[in-house]
């Protein structure tokens, strides 16, 4: 094991071992350890296969910019795509590697990397085109699939996390230094604030790093301990800790996801995660710094990492990654670790800088000196070489002249980035730093502050002329604070984006995307295709587009097209990072949403009675309907449905219709409203009589249709159909408060405080006269399409007699908390005259048989009430009504439009199909002219065949004659077109 | 996501809205001595442009109220909210962000460069 100083301390508790297990072997490391550090600590460097070749890949970060190794993790849902660097260990837990097969050691899926030629850039888009569309499907699609991709989803999954609201004044993202220094000077003020964390540490660069050597004459340990306390004890700053900010919105709206069980085993039966949703008035973004790689031969070598990575695991898990290594790099950024790693005597191996020696840091290049370190300036790394692992590398030195280094370790700094995911996910701007080589906030779109090292300032000598500058809009006390520091306080860079390599063999790679396999080589190949703008370039290369989003690369890449197009970075550009920030879970997002909780489910007041009778349900909108009530097991729907409608048509039935939408309509001009929302007029309606009524749009086409019940003319109660009860509703409202706001009219929704069933078959009024012996039924007292108010054991009710089967018919509305008892006492009554319980498919049947519309089923948002048929429910007379010029347009008044039509086979046996098309000719050929298509279709019970409605081209003139109809199998059959309507042509039953 | 303050109940978020589009344009009455020309703008054309906007939302998961709302849609910036039956604010006292020659805003997308 490469251990450091094994005393506990606030990250690591050295005494509590904890064991897992990474592909079945068993593995031990300590409280507070990352897989990452604890697998280090067992020297263990190969972590996963990549994603294309299947490279050997190791961990080349300590941190959530890891490009390589993400592991999948089993004792969670097995949950894929983990960051091994940041998750950390608990008792029990059970890792596995990704992308390989059969094992992590032998992949055969490396033969990849040989054949490496076929997947150049653009691959995708290549192999998808032309020719080679047989040799994808049958030869590359399924090795890919195979092959390809991160893990695998997870299994047996159940989302367990919750939402939280934050309404503050003040958030900051990132407690490093300038995030605790930004909080501690907001302590007690007037402003509420978050100070957001993704670790479970507070303090960020004074933790990972030996940079800084004390802050205000404390030790960083001390001071970050005193200030998070006194932030703690503050009335108006909360910290979240483990809490990663993903995703920046406008209006400073901030999303950010909490781990509840970092290092420990999730509870199946507690909040896993938490997402917070922030609304802020100023966002403070603390959130550091990234550092980014270099390009050269086989930089993807396990064994090599990150300069800034290296002192983390050193200073933060108390883990060595290597006793020996070798440092490379062009910035001021390595002379910390360097210093860490004399302080703790681990001499670097050797120390190669791109930079000439007068412009390495004096201070770094004494310390080498001084500790007779082997340096090589204006040197650079030509290439790494090793099997699964770094065994040696090749520098070239400042005379040209190839030195061989055998090393099995290898630290990169190219530079570093402030983070600007989160700053331009608020639509902030950058602008590209010439010297520091790196793109910089510039322009903030929202009311955002950068602070630190993710505003681009790297000198920590101006701290705090920095944070009063920004500062000064809060109107508090100045900061002071004095900083002691261990390497120099200036960052320098010299430009270094890539070291092309001595020899190019097809083994050889040099990455600019460790995460999605993408090569320096892919790059050019790109810009000689002609793929020379950012955009074209990233989709091309796939470059940047892993779930890392080339967090320490895409920054490389620009350098590179910069020089080969000879342009400045900033008119290569960059392109835009989006949210979320790091690979957010869909459980996360879904909170309490999913399963039963993912859509309201709507049931009628007497559901439980379905569901004892053994009523089959079929969801309508969010509504759960009866469909079918079968009497056994055995009983089909088909068959239950001809029992059900033969039952109608020769005994009664009833159906709960409870879900048809309601709304009650009041006001001084009731009347005139109701004649300009609906087609029909309802001004000579008298009191107490009601009337089928039709909704259009502007367009003039059919929206809605319902019966509207005339109480008064200053009180209307109209039923809407089951789906459009809220779009009806809503489109009064619109036309109330916007068009015709003269108009005093109110409306409201009372679907859900009336149940509503339907009674009908020609036994309805023996029944009905036990249920209700004081009202009389007779058709003098009680004419079709009237309605009356009745108390019924102090339970007011409603009675229409109306019908949408074409038997005679009652509906009876009752107030929801009553509604069982009026419900048991129809089916206790009707049992001697044979009535039945039928649901929403009989309903539809018989409906079709009478030739009644189902708007959305017969229309689909592109007919007209005269393609209906139904010109006798348009108000003549009425001056206006939604619709009613369109009714006239050029296209509506066209001759050839679909009109509704009835089918019948001729062959009597033959099934006619839903969806089918109306044509002229018996063969089936290409192209194949239709006239229009089969809007429902039904066997029926009383005509003992099928029968169907369509719509079809000049339908109403083509009645009487014949046509075919498609069959699914591309067969035709011989139909008949006739009126819409197959059963009791004159309307006998309705007023019998 | 939007915070919008609807004249009657405050500040809310944008999930319990829905935009209604265009405001301010007026309904012909439907009878014949309208044209095809006119009743066709009023039921198929509504502005759609990239700057200052006037346009209609309503408070559906809230009050069900109705009002009107001056809006930047090259920065999703809101303006102004007045009431339905309110005068309707004059497009000079909005400071028009839309510039550059390609009509993008100052700020909101991408780089300094990309805009060029
Ligand atoms: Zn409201």
């Amino acid at each position: 094991m490469s251990e450091l100083n094994l005393t506990d301390n606030k990250f690591i508790q050295f005494h509590q071992k904890i064991g897992f297990k990474f592909d079945g072997v068993k593995y031990y490391g300590y409280k507070g350890d990352t897989i990452a550090s604890a697998l280090i600590r067992n020297n263990i460097k190969l972590i996963g296969r990549s994603f294309k070749y299947h490279r050997p890949r190791g961990f080349y970060t300590c941190g959530i910019e890891e490009p390589n190794a993400l592991v999948q993790i089993i004792s969670e849902f097995s949950e894929p795509n983990t960051r091994a660097t940041i998750k950390k260990i608990y008792e029990g837990m059970e890792i596995e590697s990704q992308n390989r097969w059969p094992s992590l050691e032998t992949d055969i899926g490396g033969i990849n990397n040989i054949f490496s030629p076929v997947f150049p850039a653009g691959f995708y888009y290549k192999t998808f085109m032309g020719p080679h569309k047989n040799f994808w499907k049958k030869i590359y699609e399924p090795i890919i699939r195979k092959a390809a991709g991160l893990g695998k989803p997870p299994k047996e999954f159940k989302a367990v996390s919750t939402h939280v609201n934050h309404n503050v004044d003040v958030t900051i993202v990132g407690g490093g230094l300038n995030g605790l220094i930004a909080a501690k000077s907001l302590i007690d003020t007037k402003f509420s604030v978050l100070l957001i964390d993704f670790d479970d540490q507070l303090g960020g660069i004074l933790n990972n790093s030996n940079k800084v050597q004390s802050v205000n004459n404390q030790t960083p340990m001390d001071w970050i301990s005193e200030t998070v306390k006194d932030i703690e004890n503050s009335k108006n700053i909360k910290i979240l800790r483990n809490t990663l900010v993903t995703t920046y919105n406008y209006i400073n709206h901030l999303i950010a996801v909490e781990d509840k069980f970092v290092g420990s085993r999730p509870l199946k039966d507690k909040v896993n995660s938490t997402l917070h949703k922030i609304r802020t008035d100023q966002v403070i973004l603390s959130n550091g710094h990234i550092e980014r790689f270099l390009s050269f031969q086989n930089n993807d070598l396990p064994g090599i990492m990150l300069c800034s990575s290296f002192e983390k695991y050193m200073c933060r898990y108390g883990v060595m990654p290597s006793k020996e290594t070798v440092i490379f790099s062009n910035n001021s950024n390595s002379e910390s670790l360097v210093f860490s790693l004399i302080k703790k005597g681990f001499k670097p191996k050797a120390y190669i800088d791109s930079r000439s020696g007068e412009n390495i840091e004096p201070d770094l290049f004494d310390l080498i000196r001084k500790n007779d370190i082997p340096l090589y300036t204006n040197s650079q790394i030509k290439g790494a070489f090793g099997s699964k692992k770094l065994q040696k590398i090749l520098v070239e030195d400042s005379s040209g002249r190839f030195n061989e280094i055998k090393t099995d370790f290898l630290c990169l700094s190219g530079g570093i980035n402030p983070d600007v995911h989160l700053f331009t996910q608020s639509k902030g701007l950058l602008d590209w730093d010439e010297k520091d080589l790196t793109y910089k906030p510039a322009q903030a779109f929202q009311p955002t502050i950068t602070l630190g090292s993710a505003s681009g300032q790297f000198d920590f000598n101006s701290i705090n002329k920095e944070i009063n500058e920004k500062f000064d809009i809060f109107g508090i006390k100045p900061v002071q604070i004095d900083l002691e520091l261990n390497t120099s306080h200036k960052f320098k860079i010299e430009k270094l984006w890539e070291v092309l390599p001595q020899k190019q063999t097809i083994w050889s790679k040099s990455f600019i995307d460790l995460q999605n396999d993408v090569t320096t080589k892919d790059i050019r190949q790109a810009i000689s295709e002609g793929f020379d703008r950012i955009e074209h370039l990233k989709r091309y290369t796939t470059n940047s587009m892993g779930t890392d989003q080339g967090k320490i690369s895409s920054i490389n890449a620009l350098g590179i097209v910069s020089d080969l197009l000879d342009k400045k970075v900033n008119e290569v550009g960059t392109t835009i990072y989006r949210p979320p920030y790091a690979p957010l879970s869909f459980a996360a997002i879904a909170g309490r949403n999913s399963y039963e909780y993912y859509d309201p489910e709507r049931k009628s007041p007497i559901h439980n009675w379905h569901i004892s009778n053994g009523a089959v349900f079929e969801d309508v909108g969010q509504w759960k309907r009866p469909w079918y009530f079968p009497i056994n097991k055995y009983e089909t729907m088909d068959d239950a449905v001809q029992r059900e409608s033969k039952n109608v048509r020769e005994n009664a039935g009833v159906l709960d219709g409870s879900t048809l939408g309601k709304i009650e309509i009041k006001g001084k001009d009731a009347l005139a409203f109701m004649n300009l929302i609906y087609t029909n007029s309802f001004s000579k309606m008298k009191p107490g009589s009601s009337r089928y009524a039709l909704m259009l749009g502007e367009d003039g086409m059919v929206k809605d249709d319902g019966i509207i019940c005339k109480i008064s003319d200053e009180h209307f109660i109209a039923t809407t159909t089951t789906g459009g009860a809220a779009t009806v509703l809503e489109c009064m409202e619109e036309y109330a408060q916007t068009e015709w706001t003269n108009l005093n009219v109110y409306m409201n929704s009372i679907t859900e405080q009336y149940a509503t069933f339907n009674i009908s078959g020609p036994k309805t009024r023996n029944i009905i006269e036990k249920v209700f012996p004081e009202v009389n039924f007779s058709n003098e007292a009680f004419p079709f399409m009237t309605f009356q108010f009745h108390e019924y054991e102090d339970t007011p009710i409603r009675i229409l007699r109306a019908s949408f089967t074409g038997e005679m018919g009652y509906e009876i509305y009752v107030p929801s908390n009553q509604a069982i008892k009026i419900w048991e006492k129809i089916i206790n009554f009707g049992k001697e005259f044979g009535l039945k319980p039928y649901g929403t498919e009989t309903m539809h049947l018989l409906r079709a048989e009478k030739g009644y519309i189902i708007v959305g089923q017969d229309t689909d948002g592109s007919v007209t009430p005269l393609d209906l048929g139904l010109d006798w429910m348009i108000g003549k007379s009425k001056k206006d009504f939604l619709g009613k010029r369109s009714l006239i347009r050029s296209d509506t008044v066209r001759k050839d439009r679909k009109q509704l039509v009835g089918i019948l086979p001729i062959n009597k046996n033959d099934k006619l199909e839903e969806g089918q098309h109306i044509i002229l000719d018996k063969e089936i050929k290409t192209p194949m002219p239709m006239l229009g298509h089969i809007t429902s279709c039904y066997q029926s019970p009383t005509l003992g065949h099928n029968f169907a409605l369509a719509v079809i081209k000049n339908g109403q003139s083509l009645i009487g004659t014949k046509a075919f109809a498609s069959t699914p199998e591309l067969k035709t059959i011989e139909v008949e077109i006739v009126e819409p309507i197959f059963y009791d042509k004159k309307n006998t039953k309705l007023a019998s | 996501m939007l915070i919008i303050d609807c004249p009657y109940c405050g500040p809310r978020d944008q999930s319990e809205f829905s935009n209604g589009g265009e405001a301010h344009v007026k309904r012909p009455d439907g009878s014949a001595d309208i044209g095809d020309r006119e009743w066709g703008e009023y039921v198929f054309i509504r502005a759609n442009p990239k700057g200052i906007f006037y346009e209609r939302w309503v408070h559906s998961h809230g009050c069900r109220k109705w009002f009107n709302c001056v809006r930047d849609t090259s920065t999703d910036e809101i303006l102004k909210i007045y009431k339905i039956d309110e005068e309707r604010p004059k497009l000079d006292s909005f400071k028009n962000n839309v510039k550059t020659p390609s009509g993008e805003p100052n700020l909101g997308s991408g780089n300094f460069t990309v805009k060029k």
